[in-house]
């Protein structure tokens, strides 16, 4: 019965380390998505300020190419459409691992008290 | 470039720090630690990048009229040169991040990098006024940890 319990504990155990660590996986993911949103409204800012007919470059590996400002604007604000809806689906992944990791505790926490209860018994019989 | 917002999180509640156990107190200690490195960490790197834009806004400093013409050395690696002369002395060409960079006549330029060494040092403003926050709440965790102790040992 005690082996049995101890089993249980375990394989959930690691049920709720493996949802940890996809946990913070999906916050660093979130994380990045939130610098490169930032850094492309920053360019996005920084584009909008240009005279009409400034000349804009593309780096290409090390070379840079002329751009239009206009087919530039576009390319980041569709970046930044991309990276917006990116987010959003990692936002929904984050909740929904939240909720697992909450159910797997709450199941661990059970577990645990039926096995200290179990030892108590053991002991007591002894 | 993450900008950082002053505001607190709205769900937050008020916990009153003397009803935590220690072992409570010490992991939220351990998380304020944390939290604490964190901005010192992005204050280091936001310091590195104020410096690198005031080099840059010097540079353009020295790029006068009068340079136009002359010939200078231009570096293709980090130790061999091809000697070549300054054509245009009025514009240049300034990263402006997610790999576009804008051509810019110097006034423009000097303007581009006085607003990134102004935004650059608010963000940091931000953090100072930030980790002063924590560092006090960090400090009365500190306080109410050595009261237990001490009420524990006695």
């Amino acid at each position: 019965m005690a082996d049995d319990l101890q089993r249980k504990i375990q394989s959930e155990l690691e049920i709720y380390k493996s949802l940890q660590k996809e946990y913070s996986k999906a916050v660093q993911t979130r994380q990045q998505l939130d610098g490169q949103l930032n850094e492309n409204q920053i360019v996005k800012d920084e584009l909008n300020i240009l005279r009409e007919d400034s000349a804009v470059y593309k780096s290409v590996g090390p070379i840079l190419i002329k751009t239009d400002l206009v087919e530039a604007k576009q390319n980041v604000a569709k970046r930044m459409d991309y990276i917006g809806k990116e987010m959003k689906r990692i936002d929904d992944q984050i909740l929904s691992i939240e909720k697992k990791q909450d159910g797997h505790r709450e199941i661990l926490q059970k577990l645990q008290h039926q096995f200290q209860q179990a030892q108590v018994k053991a002991a007591m019989k002894a | 470039m993450a900008q950082i917002s002053a505001r607190e999180a709205p769900h937050l509640q008020q916990i009153d720090l003397t009803t935590l156990n220690l072992q409570q107190l010490s992991t939220l200690k351990q998380q304020l630690d944390q939290e604490l490195n964190l901005f010192q960490e992005s204050l280091t790197s936001l310091k590195m990048a104020q410096t690198k834009f005031q080099n840059s806004g010097e540079c353009l400093e020295k790029i006068t009229s009068d340079l136009e013409g002359r010939s200078i050395l231009v570096p293709l690696t980090g130790s061999m040169y091809v000697p070549g002369k300054l054509v245009d002395v009025n514009n240049v060409i300034i990263d402006i991040g997610t790999r576009y960079y804008a051509q810019k006549d110097i006034e423009s330029g000097k303007d581009y990098f006085k607003r990134k060494i102004n935004f650059v040092t608010e963000q940091m403003e931000k953090i100072q006024v930030l980790g002063l926050e924590k560092s006090k709440i960090r400090d009365a965790v500190v306080e109410v940890m050595e009261l237990k102790m001490q009420n524990q040992t006695a």
